[in-house]
């Protein structure tokens, strides 16, 4: 019973953290139409970027922690000014915007660990504490996973809610072309979700960076596990990519109870394929 | 030296990936990330034949060629069957499963150590253990699955993915069955990989799962970008420069590790360059010279291949009570048709009145809300377009959705019903069948076009033609499919009224013959003089059904539409 809750923990915690990367690259994906492979690899360099401002710098975590949502930010909108815009603008089909992502993607994943090395990044300046809930452990860090998710989350459904540019994504979101006919600026609309997006990302980021550390290869999973769960809460809504997200941490921690640690990353891959089968418009859309 | 023939053993397994994989990327215009994960299953499945099982060669390689086949087809079906972008996630998330897999059971992969000690091939008493002696074995494989490649784009299979690349819509309405179609070409591509895999675990001895990561697919990506998806031969001549380019890189001075992330680096920036600068590739796509054509005898052409199955005046298909509502949107309420062998229908009324949705309705290209249709006394709800179009119901778009990057022949001759040479077992298994039957459907082609008048234009590219030739290339691809029932949308708008004059006689003559003919069409003159009877919708609604006459003498209908 405590191992459950134990697994329980974490697999809510675990899950906001693939929320938050699930919102980012959703809200890029759903708005723009384009697969954002190289979110993965700019989220990474946002943890590496913080974790150079602290220990190579000297500045201090919060000050590092704005830098590097800043820098998230506006690498994010660069990404889509002077990589995504320009095929954009050739009409090219949604595939080869797919495969310039993933070149991308490859360049940011190797100069990453041409720059820093590919040993693990930890950041000892930065501690935190734990709290017993019975016998099992919650960490002040997975408290500030699922806050932040909280926080973010409801964030954006305002913004998205309640101003014109947020109305203006939602109306982008349904239809681009009816959007551009009613006079929205699509190409502001597209660089304002990649700078949303992108620094949503860094969040996640920087607590994982606090948690397990920085690698070059965290951006591999990061944008696969986004992707799978906007696909598996349905595309196109904040709260299916939120709830897609918990649903793929939950699934996957509590599934350890009864499955070997090392098959937990092929856990998404059977959740997404019977999601696919059985209700490919996603879980949590159209009710 | 030995060295040097190294490289063109590892440039000869290249080329099997790199053209397999332009069978999904260029052929299919799919886009998939898995393939480093079927050159792996290829690897696995033939090592753990050799060395657990013991099957000689080449047993080994054909069984792993069938079985990642299969996998890929069981993967992809549900993404497939979805479309979209989902393809791409399900084929990411196979390759994660696929290396995971390799990883953990230990029992039968041995895990992370990887299998080594895989026994040399030996042919004729000679074991193939030093490059020299393998690059003919890999030379023979590689001419092979290149040839099956070849093979495959260029039969009507490849034809029909060719005109799926660039309208899928208008492929699923000469009755493809765009589907399978593109799983087909999805499993061939991947058992072709698993060949690729094979080889390697025979040639080096040793395999692990370092060798089939992620940034393997996109190694191979670029060869195929940087050739061109177009065709093959692009393909081939990438992988040959992308082996050796990086032999290059070790005249640089740089630590091993560097020097591999260097090389990605450079992939990254060669896809994003080239698709910036030259998207068609080293190698653009020849267009296909147009064929030799059959003599086709002077004098009146006869109305092509006619099967019409239903006696004129007699109903052949009916729909009752159709609604469909987008949201809150009724674009057709509560509408009934009916239409007859041997006349022509018109359908008019005011823009968004439902013309085109009723269509969409009758051939299954959307679903009904509400309402039945029935083909020769048989409900055809739940079908798919493909399946309508081959039993006899075809339509055309009102944007004409021609491909127009093929030949007028070929537009026509891939919308030609019941071609073996559709199937991929049969292009490769009854190639005398396949091509005695291209013989005579491009007889049967070239009479359609005379048929409307374009056999001049067969050797074109469609987006050579004027407007009034797409128009008649519209009509000719729709003849093609043999249906008994044609629902044209718009066929005559925006034409000079003598080429109206030109291409009426067409149109009584297929009614004539006893095909059932609608048409949605503004101009009233049109409806007048072409239709035997005509049907007004508004709103979705049906509001007068008579002849052309009796509704424009209509005080009503005068008073909304022809005033």
């Amino acid at each position: 019973m405590d191992l459950l809750l134990q697994l329980a923990i974490n697999g809510i915690a675990n899950g906001s953290h693939y929320a938050l990367l699930a919102i980012g690259f959703g809200l890029i994906f759903a708005t723009t139409g384009i697969v954002h492979f190289a979110y993965g690899p700019l989220y990474a360099l946002s943890a590496y970027f913080v974790w150079m401002s602290v220990a190579w710098l000297g500045l201090p975590f919060v000050a590092a922690l704005v830098a590097g949502v800043a820098a998230s930010t506006v690498v994010g909108m660069l990404a889509y000014l002077w990589l995504h815009r320009p095929f954009e603008r050739n009409q090219s089909p949604a595939f080869v915007v797919m495969i310039v992502s993933l070149g991308l993607f490859i360049v940011v994943e190797n100069g990453i660990g041409i720059v820093f090395g590919t040993d693990t990044k930890v950041l000892e300046e930065v501690t935190y504490g734990i709290h017993f809930v019975g016998d099992a452990v919650i960490s002040e860090l997975q408290i500030a996973q699922v806050v932040a998710l909280v926080l973010i989350g409801a964030a954006l459904a305002l913004f998205l809610k309640l101003t014109n540019y947020g109305k203006a994504v939602r109306a982008m979101t349904d239809n681009p072309d009816m959007a551009a006919v009613i006079g929205i600026d699509t190409v502001r609309i597209s660089v304002l979700v990649f700078a949303i997006g992108s620094a949503i990302a860094a969040i996640p980021a920087v607590l994982v960076l606090i948690k397990d550390g920085a690698t070059p290869a965290m951006g591999f999973s990061a944008v696969f596990v986004a992707f799978v769960a906007v696909i598996v809460g349905g595309l196109g809504s904040i709260r299916g990519a939120i709830l897609g997200g918990l649903l793929l941490g939950m699934v996957e921690n509590l599934g350890m109870w009864k499955i070997p640690t090392e098959w937990q990353s092929s856990i998404a891959f059977v959740v997404l394929f019977l999601v696919l089968l059985l209700r490919p418009n996603g879980l949590f859309k159209g009710q | 030296m030995e060295y040097l023939i190294h490289i063109l053993v590892m440039m000869c397994l290249y080329v099997i990936l790199s053209t397999s994989f332009n069978l999904v990327v260029g052929s299919a215009g799919l886009f998939a990330l898995s393939h480093a994960a079927f050159y792996a299953i290829g690897a696995y499945a033939s090592a753990i034949l050799i060395i657990d099982v013991g099957l000689p060669f080449p047993l080994p390689l054909l069984i792993g060629a069938l079985f990642t086949a299969a996998i890929g087809a069981v993967a992809a079906l549900p993404a497939l069957r979805i479309g979209g972008h989902y393809l791409v996630i399900v084929t990411l998330a196979l390759q994660v499963i696929v290396l995971a897999f390799l990883i953990n059971a230990q029992a039968i992969t041995r895990g992370p150590a990887g299998i080594s000690g895989i026994p040399r091939v030996e042919l004729f008493g000679l074991a193939l253990d030093s490059p020299q002696r393998f690059l003919p074995l890999a030379a023979f494989f590689a001419a092979f699955c290149f040839w099956i490649a070849w093979r495959l784009t260029e039969s009507p299979f490849g034809r029909a993915l060719r005109a799926m690349r660039e309208d899928e819509e208008a492929t699923k309405a000469i009755g493809k069955n765009v589907v399978y179609m593109k799983l087909s070409a999805f499993a061939l591509s991947a058992g072709l990989a698993s060949v690729a895999g094979a080889l390697l675990g025979r040639y080096v001895s040793f395999i692990s799962v370092e060798s089939f990561t992620i940034e393997e697919t996109i190694y191979v990506l670029a060869m195929v970008i940087l050739g061109g998806t177009g065709n093959l031969w692009g393909s081939a001549l990438g992988a040959v420069i992308l082996v050796s380019l990086p032999e290059l890189l070790k005249f640089v001075e740089m630590p091993a590790e560097i020097a591999d992330k260097v090389r990605q680096i450079l992939y990254g920036i060669l896809l994003i360059v080239m698709l910036r600068l030259r998207p068609e590739g080293l190698i653009a796509e020849v267009s296909r010279a147009a064929q030799r054509l059959a003599p086709v005898p002077a004098g009146e052409v006869p109305v092509p291949a006619i099967a019409a199955a239903t006696p004129a005046g007699e109903i052949t298909v009916s729909g009752r009570g159709l609604s469909k509502h987008f949201g809150g949107i009724r674009a057709v309420e509560d509408f009934d048709i009916d239409l007859t062998a041997g006349t022509i229908t018109g359908l008019i009324g005011p823009n968004g009145a439902g013309k085109t949705t009723a269509f969409n309705l009758i051939t299954g290209f959307l679903p009904p809300t509400a309402g039945t249709i029935s083909f020769r006394g048989r409900s055809v709800a739940g079908r798919k377009p493909h399946e309508i179009v081959r039993a006899g119901v075809a339509r055309s778009f009102q944007d004409l959705k021609l491909f127009t990057k093929m030949t007028v022949l070929d537009n026509v001759l891939v919308a030609l019903p019941r071609q073996s040479g559709d199937g991929v077992l049969s292009v490769f298994f009854r190639p005398f069948r396949v091509r005695a039957e291209e013989t005579a459907n491009i007889a049967r082609a070239v009479e359609v076009l005379r048929f409307v008048g374009l056999e001049d234009k067969a050797g074109e590219t469609a987006d050579n033609l004027s407007y009034a030739e797409e128009k008649l290339l519209v009509i000719a691809r729709l003849l093609a499919t043999e249906a008994e029932v044609l629902l044209f949308d718009e066929p005559l708008s925006g034409l000079a009224p003598t080429t109206l004059e030109e291409i009426f006689p067409v149109f009584r003559r297929l009614a004539a013959a006893g095909k059932t003919i609608c048409i949605i069409e503004h101009n009233l003159d049109v409806i007048k003089r072409l239709c035997d009877t005509a049907i007004y919708l508004d709103e979705g609604r049906a509001l007068r059904k008579g002849t052309p006459e009796e509704l424009m003498n209509d005080p009503e209908l005068a008073g909304r539409y022809f005033s």
